[in-house]
């Protein structure tokens, strides 16, 4: 159960962060992976290998962070999908 | 960022701005939008929940309001069937939702009510109910 709080704190900030990313690609292929990463490891028990998903979590978080500050410095026209309002990220 | 990119999207913004019809200003536009950016919703609900953007900067909100709207936030996210959903009904037990579909409820809400809410408290609302009353509280409304 120790283990539960940090991951649940992990899954939501890589949430947050993968949602800024302004390409709609990367945004929707990073929301896609980490949820089904987060279910695909939540059965494991062993302390080490949490610990070693953790860690991998984090490091891609800080990419994912890096990624956004990127993709913003060279942004591009928007999907024609994405001019729906309904699927469309933090338009602003 | 050259001329005609800023002519270009200076003439966006004014497009953008005529079709509504509404007086909102651009900050009631972004809010509006960044509720709507998780899941697709109906035109219908868009409609409504732009009302409550509006009304919610002139009026007083009730608790019916706020009852409304979490119950759309939680029936919009793609897991829940929206016939089982009651304001009592537990998120995990009753809907059938794990922790991780829990976080992204709570953050539907930070972003429909517009502020965070931290982990500590978000791991104690596990019912539409417990969401009213919290944000109820800290909006100051009463019954």
């Amino acid at each position: 159960m120790s283990t539960r709080r940090p991951a649940i704190t992990l899954y939501r900030n890589l949430m947050r962060e993968s949602e800024k990313l302004p390409a709609y690609n990367f945004r929707m292929y990073a929301v896609r992976k980490i949820r089904d990463t987060f279910r695909a490891n939540k059965a494991i028990r062993d302390f080490a290998e949490i610990d070693r998903k953790m860690e991998a979590g984090k490091q891609n978080l800080e990419l994912i962070r890096r990624q956004v500050i990127i993709g913003h410095l060279y942004t591009a026209d928007k999907l024609v999908i994405e001019n729906k309002k309904t699927l469309g990220p933090l338009d602003d | 960022m050259s001329f005609t990119q800023i002519a270009r999207n200076c003439g966006r913004l004014a497009a953008a701005l005529g079709t509504k019809r509404m007086a909102s200003s651009a900050v009631v536009q972004s809010q509006a939008a960044r509720m709507m950016h998780r899941i697709a919703v109906p035109a219908v609900a868009n409609q409504v929940s732009q009302k409550f953007a509006l009304r919610s900067y002139s009026a007083k909100r009730t608790i019916e309001d706020i009852k409304f709207r979490v119950l759309k936030v939680v029936s919009a996210y793609d897991k829940v069937t929206a016939d089982k959903l009651k304001v009592d009904s537990h998120f995990i037990n009753d809907l059938g939702l794990d922790s991780l579909d829990h976080v992204e409820v709570i953050m539907a809400m930070e972003d429909e009510f517009g502020f965070e809410i931290p982990d500590s408290d978000a791991e104690k609302l596990l019912k539409p109910a417990d969401i009213i009353q919290y944000v109820a509280d800290k909006e100051d409304v009463y019954e």
